[in-house]
């Protein structure tokens, strides 16, 4: 940009105005004054025209990308739907699981209070130390023992079948997760894309990152345990590092 | 079942003492309350994150909390601070269960006066040897 010049007007550009009237180039004349009297704005004007050129093309172009629309207003909404059906699918299984679990608590609490109750008796016989009226009374006992052990072990089995059905999530969960880990690549592309059309290098970081905490440094399960140092690996490590706080 | 907790060395445990399980995930209070109940605790209650804990605390003679840290609404660190503000709550020893692992945050509850700090996942064997340990230092 020719700004370095002290003068208002150079020699040079008042010889070519006075040559444009002269040969009646009237319109040349006024833009040579125009230029003298600004000779950033000009440039500027024309520097601004061109990124909003490319401004321009670059919207057209996204509006081409409909892709890039189907993913805002469609893939993501239903990506968040099968995120939703992971909690929920998850949640069941977890429930299902703890109801098969607390409802086989009392039943083995139970077979291990009667195996408890006929113990000093059997002890007895294993001896040969036991009476006619109490083999007896053994008997009875164990016959019902038997009996409910039969049954509550026939009942468990069912119950456990239950428990490795609620398992099934497994699978589902996981289809739908790598649909959603797929949708996030497309979506980075996307983004990168976006980034290299603005002209924004899109290359790493030099640095990475470290993940965004919330309140109170609030991040939730740590995933990559091996790649971090400001954190515990496990409860032992808690335990040390309280006790070296003195706790 | 309850053997494990008449068996401990400390023995003096009141397993009648009245218990806030605090968590925003309900499976997570259903196994917290499972692994409890496995140790002989009978009078547990829940709540959902440190806001609903609070008026229950305060209204409610509790004698032990066991609460998550990552909750919506109070977290659990939160709630530890305003336990120990209120003159009324201040002795109730707060033992926190959390997947917060970050050294800088486990400082932060010691400092706030957390009694345990227990990093998910964790086991029954975990939990209880932290009950006793609490306990056995409440004495």
């Amino acid at each position: 940009m020719n700004i370095a010049m002290v003068g208002r007007i150079t020699l040079e550009q008042a010889k070519s105005l006075v040559e444009f009237l002269e040969t009646d180039q009237q319109d040349k004349a006024d833009a040579l004054i125009a230029e003298i009297q600004n000779p950033i704005n000009s440039e500027l004007f024309a520097e601004i025209g061109k990124l909003t050129r490319q401004l321009h093309d670059s919207l057209t172009n996204f509006q081409l990308d409909s892709r890039l629309n189907d993913l805002a207003t469609s893939d993501i909404p239903d990506a968040k739907e099968r995120l939703n059906y992971v909690i929920t699918r998850t949640e069941e299984a977890a429930n299902k699981t703890m109801d098969v679990v607390e409802s086989v608590f009392p039943v083995v609490d139970n077979l291990a209070e009667q195996v408890r109750a006929v113990n000093p008796s059997w002890t007895k016989l294993m001896n040969n130390e036991i009476d006619l009226n109490e083999f007896k009374v053994l008997c009875i006992d164990i016959d019902a023992l038997l009996i409910s052990t039969g049954k509550e072990t026939q009942n468990i089995h069912s119950l456990m079948t239950d428990v490795l059905m609620a398992q099934d999530f497994q699978d589902l969960t996981g289809q739908v997760i790598r649909k959603v880990i797929d949708l996030v690549r497309e979506v980075e592309e996307s983004l990168i894309n976006m980034l290299t059309v603005f002209g924004i290098s899109a290359e790493k970081p030099q640095e990475r990152t470290l993940p965004k905490v919330g309140d109170n440094l609030v991040e939730g399960p740590i995933v990559n345990k091996e790649n971090r140092d400001d954190i515990v690996e496990d409860q032992d490590d808690v335990d040390d590092l309280l006790s070296s706080l003195g706790f | 079942m309850n053997e494990n907790l008449n068996v401990s060395p400390e023995g003096a445990l009141d397993k009648n003492m009245k218990v806030l399980v605090v968590d925003d995930f309900s499976t997570m209070r259903r196994i917290v309350k499972n692994l409890l109940r496995d140790l002989g605790f009978t009078n547990i209650q829940e709540a959902d994150d440190g806001s609903t804990a609070l008026p229950m605390l305060q209204n409610g003679d509790f004698d032990f909390v066991v609460t998550d840290w990552n909750m919506p609404g109070m977290q659990g660190i939160d709630l530890l601070k305003a336990i120990r503000a209120d003159s009324s709550l201040a002795h109730i020893p707060v033992l926190l269960i959390t997947a917060e692992a970050k050294k800088e945050q486990i400082i932060m509850a010691a400092q706030a006066g957390v009694n345990g700090y227990i990093v998910k996942p964790f086991t029954a064997g975990t939990l209880k040897t932290k009950l006793d340990k609490i306990f056995a230092r409440l004495g």
